[in-house]
């Protein structure tokens, strides 16, 4: 049997008010099953609510609706006040390592307040600050620094100790290599494949950068405007994409390899520039479909099972 | 090679202090010929972005100075004219397309206002500006160009708003793009669309394009020529094929070798470089990549090299031949 570690159901986030007539679904229906020591990755482009989700997971923000479960166990979502439970067992890295980070504070500091504000400061505090910082390859000396004095690597490292510092079962990692120079991401990414083999840690790896999503991923979601509209394992989604978007998304990847853009160019003259605002009854990807039928604009596609695990979200790609 | 349309020679950018001067930018040397697409890469701290405001003199001086150096721009140093050219120059001759196009706009007048006020600053009348300005926004492909001119930047999208930002460089029929990471804050999809639309027009008008960038894959697809920077200075200069195929500088090579592409294994471990890039102010002798460098020899400690041929135009700034690796 698969040993889940998260699961989501029917997760759904609506910001602004139904009176005003202003409302935006940030997210509909996202249900999200996180096998243990695995890791689940999440693509999209900005706007498709994917940090909407690491927010809900994470117990910064309660949804409108919906449930999460960890181990098993069903978490209450509060909107406000203690979540310090759910933030024992779940975890998140930023994006921006030095906007997460305190700069009036030491690494040392740091570190020692999370796990003052979780109860965990143990006899030995400061060989657990040291075995911390060298889980994620920083040695002891780097305790004292503030984050000015760090690189971005660096930075994102003491990030990482420091979601750590909890124990935690499940990490949300949004963007963690986004905002860090080209010649360090490797290092984030490989940090990251190791910590999660040691500890036997679940990742959601959230990111638009697909070709990190597809080397780190097990299985992959894409998300688009507040829907996950294809999900499977990373290869099926990657070697067999059956939504239009995947597809699109996937010819957008520049390729570091001139022959291989020299080949390209199938189907990515897609009308991007449409921004759709609303939802409208149909599929929210049919105004910029290549293959929309009249029934996408009418009926709105739900996700489904297409071969093996492999679920898709539309009419098309469902009847062929 | 044609006759260089600009021609950044030897360009040294620093911080002077009182007794002491930090050099950034350490002598970079750039031709581009008409109509050529040139790729400048680097990380942050390379030096890409000071030595492209250089060329139009937008440095922030002080307390950032030009050191020494030209940029002749068909003959002319813009270095040595007076603001008035300069102005003329700006957003005329060269046009200049940034990173976050939000902050470049105003947002408190239309879009349309904007565009026009460029183009009367540049010698259009009023008349003419409107219609100019009607045609660039159809040229880069909005949707609906009138609706775009009568908005207000806040009512755009992201895509929607660098395609105004191009629209606006090359209203006034540029003879140089410079474009500093101008899709990085795009999604994927919109990013594709703004690459190929600047590669469409430029091949309708001729217009060089130095395209600043840290990705590597935005390179392949785009340019014809790279230049590589690392610790202000160029470390490689080669045409994308040759770059991509057999790059000659060991930096260019980990660089590569650190993405994950079709090839490489799932959840195999990543080439890492290690080490971070150098404070440019405070660089010691040698080659500033040894410290980062498998191929490091005794030399890279005291001397820092020069570019070195390496045949198919192709010139790498290491003392060693990618041949003894």
């Amino acid at each position: 049997m698969v040993d889940v570690a998260l699961k989501a159901e029917q997760l759904a986030k609506i910001y602004g008010s139904r009176r005003a007539g202003a409302q935006v679904d940030a997210l509909s229906d996202v249900s999200l099953t996180l096998t243990r020591g695995k890791t689940f990755g999440v693509v999209g482009e900005s706007g498709c609510g994917k940090s909407t989700l690491a927010r809900l997971l994470v117990g910064l923000e309660a949804p409108t609706s919906g449930s999460l479960a960890i181990n098993g166990e069903q978490v209450h979502l509060k909107a406000k006040g203690d979540n310090r439970t759910l933030a024992r067992k779940i975890q998140l890295v930023f994006q921006d390592p030095f906007s997460s980070l305190d700069p009036r504070m030491t690494v040392q500091r740091a570190l020692k307040e999370i796990l003052r504000v979780h109860g965990l400061h143990r006899d030995d505090l400061d060989g657990r600050i040291r075995e911390l910082l060298s889980m994620v390859g920083l040695a002891a000396r780097f305790a004292e620094r503030y984050p000015h004095e760090l690189s971005g690597g660096q930075a994102q490292r003491v990030a990482i100790a420091r979601a750590l510092a909890v124990e935690p079962e499940v990490l949300v990692l949004d963007e963690p290599t986004s905002a860090l120079d080209v010649s360090v991401r490797a290092e984030i990414i490989n940090l990251l494949v190791r910590i999660q083999d040691e500890l036997e840690l679940t990742y959601l790896f959230i990111s638009h950068d697909l070709s990190m999503v597809r080397h780190i991923s097990d299985e992959i979601a894409v998300m688009y405007l507040g829907r996950v509209v294809e999900a499977g394992r990373y290869d099926q989604v990657f070697e067999t994409p059956l939504h239009p978007y995947t597809l699109a998304l996937e010819q957008a990847i520049p390729v570091p390899d001139p022959e291989h853009e020299r080949t390209r160019k199938v189907l990515s003259e897609a009308p991007a520039h449409v921004q759709v605002a609303k939802a409208t009854a149909g599929c929210p990807y049919a105004p910029r479909c290549p293959l929309a039928e009249p029934i996408c604009g009418e009926v709105a596609p739900v996700l489904q099972e297409k071969s093996d695990g492999h679920r898709v979200s539309c009419h098309v790609a469902l009847r062929h | 090679m044609s006759n260089p349309l600009l021609s950044i020679r030897d360009l040294h950018v620093g911080l002077p202090h009182r007794r002491r001067t930090d050099e950034i930018v350490r002598g970079v040397s750039i031709d581009v010929a008409p109509g050529e697409k040139l790729g400048i890469v680097g990380e942050s701290g390379s030096g890409k972005t000071l030595t492209m405001l250089a060329v139009v003199r937008l440095l922030a001086t002080p307390p950032l100075a030009v050191l020494k150096g030209e940029v002749m721009l068909d003959g002319e140093d813009l270095l040595k004219v007076d603001e008035r050219r300069l102005r003329a120059v700006r957003g005329g001759e060269i046009a200049m397309v940034y990173q976050d196009p939000m902050s470049s706009l105003n947002p408190l007048l239309h879009i349309g206002s904007q565009i026009e006020e460029a183009l009367r600053a540049h010698g259009a009348s009023s008349d003419d500006a409107k219609r100019r300005t009607r045609e660039v926004l159809q040229q880069v492909g909005l949707a609906d160009p009138e609706r775009v001119r009568t908005s207000y930047p806040h009512q755009l999208s992201g895509g929607m708003i660098q395609r105004v930002m191009i629209a606006m460089a090359l209203s006034t029929s540029p003879r140089v793009l410079i474009a500093d990471e101008p899709t990085t804050a795009l999604d994927v999809t919109i990013q594709r669309q703004i690459l190929e639309l600047v590669t469409s027009l430029q091949a309708e008008t001729g217009m060089a394009v130095l395209w600043v960038t840290h990705d590597l894959g935005v390179v392949a697809s785009l340019v014809d020529q790279v230049v590589v920077m690392y610790a202000g200075r160029i470390v490689e200069k080669a045409s994308t094929h040759r770059l991509f195929e057999r790059p000659s500088h060991p930096y260019t090579a980990a660089l590569l070798e650190s993405l994950p592409g079709l090839g490489t294994a799932h959840r195999s471990a990543l080439h890492q470089i290690g080490g971070t890039p150098p404070d440019p102010t405070r660089l010691s002798a040698g080659c500033p990549f040894r410290l980062r460098c498998s191929y490091a020899i005794e030399k890279c400690a005291h001397e820092e090299p020069e570019l070195i041929d390496r045949g198919d135009g192709s010139a790498a700034a290491c003392w060693r031949d990618p041949a003894q690796w």
